[in-house]
């Protein structure tokens, strides 16, 4: 009887590595496809949000009007006191970039941030899409017993017509 | 099996027969929960790519339908500029890694053609379609958009379910005009008074023809018809100076731009916006001419000049002399279409020259003009010309009425009730 049951210890000894390791991986695997997935949300609501606000100059990250949108998105409120919807992430870490409509090629080109182009504060007009993504990319650094895995950036990105509601 | 072989010191036989049972039973099922929970989330999060490429599409070309033949035409290709890649910054799915529209190779995508609808309810129809009630060109109002798009299984792959080690995402989204709005933004500040008031669809106003709009006069006599123009109607200039503009803070230089492109952006509502059940007053300076023999007013003219940039890139002479007149020229590109229409859905422009004006009550008093609603205009050319003319004394420029007939950029909805009037883009599913 003592004889088994120090067979029963030895062997969970030995599968329990095992089962942390499939438990470890099925969290982190998990935890990866969520922030994605909770990226991609973020930025898409910021993009609907920056698209539709009067006045708002996209192509300053500075601007309040933008800078207030990030926050409301990702802590909810305008000021960015709350903790972040996504662990880390800033509005500084948000990428807003702009796009003009040139109808004669129907094609997608840069605005330029000036007068000529999207700079609104400077006088220019609306752009015609919103591109939200990130500057470096969201850096996530996956745990896996017994192996290494290097950190690597989710990039998820959203391009959205200026506009409508 | 395993509890009894626990309490069976003498089957010696079966030492060891645990950890192997245990892992035969255990791991294909641990595997499968991983697997199966990756599976489920990135079939969400796929699903989730989907949804906002469509979302983005639909509302991309619904900002294209303006009521026009061509239009149906236009707003697929500018639809398909929301998954265009060619910069890297097209929509994509799957962990941002498969472009739509393309052949990613293992991986297969397909965006649907997208159907047009004149009602909602058409459009909406059934949780998975659309109805038979497609529409195209000037009647569409509505866009439906399905996308789907192979997602790869790890998990699942082990059901007899799914073939491939795949299985296929679709995602809808339908998108058109709102309801008519209370409030509307980056509209043109000139107001024409409705010609029947108990008309709540056109305020007397016939789609279709042609007017002389005519700055406000006063004194006997009524301003001359254009050529080509139709009745003359009197439309005044609203109040929209912006006292804390800080770029092209000049009087004229602001009217110029707002006849250029409408109100330009401004955190301020009130300078943006016009809202409905609201008395408005006259631009301070853009007084009423004498209707014989009227002489120019400089603020309205630069109105008409504004109007001018619709129609051709470089300033009419006499616009010139507003401060600045040059680089604001340059902000605006001219309409795609500049001749004259007689059938607003044989136009084929993008819509620049179509102008989304306040309907008040009575410009009898100018200092308070009670707003009714929004109509939409188109300006043409005056006859024989390319442009509106800006040296007109009267600030004379021909316009066809439309109605409603294309979304506008802002406005909300809230404080009023209203059968008829713009709306603006929104998704509706």
């Amino acid at each position: 009887m003592r004889r088994c049951k120090g067979q029963s210890l030895l062997e969970t000894a030995l599968l329990l590595p095992f089962l942390l390791l499939f438990l470890v991986g099925t969290i982190e695997l998990g935890k990866i496809v969520y922030t994605f997935f909770a990226l991609q949300k973020a930025l898409y609501s910021i993009a609907r949000m920056a698209g539709t606000q009067q006045g708002i100059n996209l192509c300053d990250s500075a601007d309040p009007l933008l800078t207030s949108t990030i926050n409301t998105v990702l802590t909810g409120t305008s000021a960015g006191d709350g903790p972040s919807l996504i662990q880390g992430m800033t509005a500084t870490d948000v990428l807003v970039s702009v796009e003009r409509y040139d109808p004669v090629s129907n094609s997608l080109g840069p605005c330029a941030c000036s007068i000529l182009g999207c700079d609104t504060s400077s006088g220019g007009a609306p752009p015609d899409f919103v591109v939200v993504s990130l500057v470096n990319g969201y850096t996530v650094s996956p745990v896996f017993p017994l192996f290494k895995v290097d950190p690597f950036q989710l990039r998820p990105q959203i391009r959205i017509p200026y506009g409508g509601t | 099996m395993v509890i009894r072989s626990l309490h069976n010191p003498r089957k010696t036989s079966q030492r060891g027969a645990i950890t192997i049972q245990v892992l035969i039973l255990l791991v294909p099922v641990i595997m499968g929960l991983i697997g199966f929970a990756f599976d489920l989330g990135r079939l969400y999060s796929a699903r989730n790519d989907l949804k906002n490429a469509a979302n983005s599409m639909a509302m991309a070309m619904a900002g294209q339908l303006i009521g026009t033949d061509a239009s149906t035409g236009t707003a697929p290709l500018v639809g398909q500029l929301t998954i265009d890649n060619s910069g890297g910054l097209g929509n994509k799915y799957d962990f941002n890694g498969n472009v739509l529209g393309q052949d990613n190779g293992a991986l297969t995508n397909t965006v649907g053609d997208p159907q047009f609808y004149s009602t909602l309810s058409d459009a909406i129809g059934s949780s998975n379609e659309g109805s038979g009630n497609t529409v195209s060109g000037s009647a569409a109002k509505y866009v439906r958009i399905n996308i789907n798009g192979e997602t790869p299984l790890v998990f699942w792959n082990f059901l007899s379910l799914v073939q491939n080690r795949r299985t296929l995402v679709q995602a809808t989204a339908v998108a058109g005009v709102s309801a008519p709005l209370c409030t509307t933004c980056s509209i043109e500040p000139i107001a024409l008074p409705a010609q029947d008031q108990t008309d709540l669809v056109d305020f007397g106003f016939v789609a279709g023809n042609v007017y002389t709009l005519a700055y406000l006069c006063t004194g006997n006599g009524t301003p001359a018809v254009l050529p080509g123009g139709g009745p003359v109607l009197r439309y005044a200039l609203l109040n929209r100076l912006s006292t804390s503009s800080s770029i092209f803070a000049g009087e004229t230089s602001q009217v110029l731009r707002m006849g250029a492109d409408g109100l330009p952006p401004s955190t301020v509502q009130g300078d943006a916006c016009f809202f409905l059940n609201t008395a408005e007053a006259i631009w301070a300076t853009a007084t009423p001419v004498t209707c014989i023999n009227p002489s120019v007013n400089t603020t309205v003219q630069a109105f008409v000049c504004g109007l001018g940039l619709r129609f051709e890139s470089t300033l009419q002479d006499v616009c010139t002399v507003i401060p600045e007149s040059d680089s604001i020229a340059t902000i605006y590109s001219q309409d795609a279409d500049l001749s004259s229409v007689t059938d607003y859905t044989q136009y084929v422009g993008q819509g620049r020259r179509v102008i989304t004006i306040p309907i008040v009550d009575s410009t009898a008093d100018t200092a308070a003009m009670t707003v009714l609603g929004f109509r939409q205009f188109l300006v043409e050319p005056n006859q024989g010309a390319v442009t509106v003319a800006a040296a007109d004394a009267a600030s004379r420029f021909i316009v066809m009425y439309l109605g409603t007939v294309k979304p506008v950029r802002q406005g909300s909805f809230g404080g009023c009730s209203q059968t008829a009037g713009p709306g603006k883009v929104v998704l509706h599913r």
